[in-house]
């Protein structure tokens, strides 16, 4: 895939914003997320303060975002994005279906609500994995945890029974699991990950379990997981007025990077971020002309 | 340049003044990312003697030095392991890694 000027990720108002900003820069940008735009829109009761549209239900301001974003000739990739990585003069966007490439990157993703599980930062890399597909073959032979938030990740737990010995369920969700047989369905509320060296036991509500790896699936990345080298604060990117991270080229706005979490000063960062990465965009010409 | 290096070879890094290894697989999407990232800095950075190890040809060297995730980042000091990185970093972030190492 040819690559973009801008790539987007996330669909509330900040992102739908840069998009637009960016449009109108003539840049070319990858929008990536979900068609219905973000949750904490369409589901919001009322919105009382988003400049010119007073008293506005969730479903109504979505209305009116995508008659904007249709009227710009503005679309949205659906997919969803593991990781960033900053390639140096670009950056590589894993994407579930593709992947693509871009000169700078806005997150507007949101804020990630799900905490850790105690000892689970602690164990990273060593026992604890966020990618199944990733690092299944390094267990090979050996016995696994797969701590999923929903259903989706049925598929990587069958997918690890093809390499794995035993792979042990824990599905965080109220349906009822349809795994393939070699997957242990658990139903106990995984708790602690334990260890020494490395992570070798799941606690949780009921016991422990020793295993050799502790796959953790959520729907949600962290922004550190996301974007891998990037600086962030609690639940935050660090940022500042110009919407920069520590990373050249990767911006971010709304509520990800930092509070209050208010629909038009998502809108409003997601302006702003567009406008650096039009900048950045421009130093990075300027450089290469004069190089 | 980053050599290459299986387990009959792994003495060469043992005895370097400072060596980095970036163990990695052909199967794992992020070494694919970094593999690039660590080629350039060590046309940089010329001091300092860089190598890759497959992990999945050289099980004897990924147990003793316990890589349960990759890619993995070391710095070796005459054979002794100073800074690591586990998973992809940018070029900035390894740079001050192996230079913070020197």
């Amino acid at each position: 895939m040819e690559r973009v000027d801008i790539a987007i990720i996330g669909t509330g108002p900040g992102g739908l914003e840069a998009a637009i900003t960016a449009i109108n820069r003539n840049k070319k940008i990858l929008l990536i997320g979900s068609r219905d735009f973000s949750d904490k829109v369409s589901k919001a009761h009322m919105i009382k303060n988003y400049l010119g549209l007073p008293d506005a239900a969730g479903d109504v301001l979505a209305k009116s975002f995508k008659n904007h974003i249709e009227g710009m000739g503005v679309e949205i990739t659906e997919d969803k994005i593991n990781a960033v990585y900053a390639m140096g003069k670009y950056f590589s966007l894993q994407g579930a279906n593709e992947t693509y490439e871009a000169t700078t990157v806005i997150l507007a993703t949101g804020v990630v609500m799900a905490k850790p599980y105690p000892g689970e930062n602690e164990f990273l890399g060593r026992g604890v994995s966020y990618c199944a597909t990733c690092d299944a073959p390094l267990y090979k032979g050996k016995t696994v945890a797969v701590i999923a938030a929903t259903k989706k990740e049925e598929a990587e737990a069958d997918f690890l029974t093809e390499v794995c010995e035993n792979v042990l369920y824990f599905p965080l969700y109220k349906e009822t699991p349809s795994v393939c047989d070699k997957v242990t369905v658990i139903n106990e509320k995984p708790l602690e990950i334990k260890g020494d060296m490395k992570a070798r036991t799941l606690v949780t509500s009921e016991g422990e379990h020793n295993v050799d790896c502790i796959f953790v699936l959520r729907d949600a990345i962290s922004p550190g997981q996301l974007v891998p080298g990037l600086a962030t604060e609690g639940a935050h990117v660090k940022t500042d007025r110009q919407m920069t991270t520590n990373i050249p080229g990767c911006f971010v706005c709304g509520d990800l990077a930092g509070k209050p979490y208010q629909y038009i000063k998502a809108a409003g960062e997601g302006n702003v971020a567009a406008l650096s990465a039009v900048d950045y965009i421009a130093e990075l010409k300027k450089g290469e002309q004069q190089a | 340049m980053v050599k290459n290096v299986n387990t009959n070879e792994f003495d060469e890094v043992r005895n370097a003044d400072i060596a980095v290894v970036d163990f990695y697989a052909d199967w794992c999407g992020p070494c694919k990312m970094v593999g690039p990232v660590v080629e350039e800095i060590s046309n940089e950075v010329t001091d300092v003697n860089f190598y890759k190890v497959n992990v999945d040809n050289n099980h004897d060297l990924a147990t003793e030095f316990g890589i349960m995730s990759i890619p993995a980042i070391f710095v070796f000091k005459k054979g002794v392991k100073v800074a690591e990185q586990i998973g992809f970093a940018p070029k900035d972030a390894l740079l001050a890694m192996i230079n913070a190492a020197k």
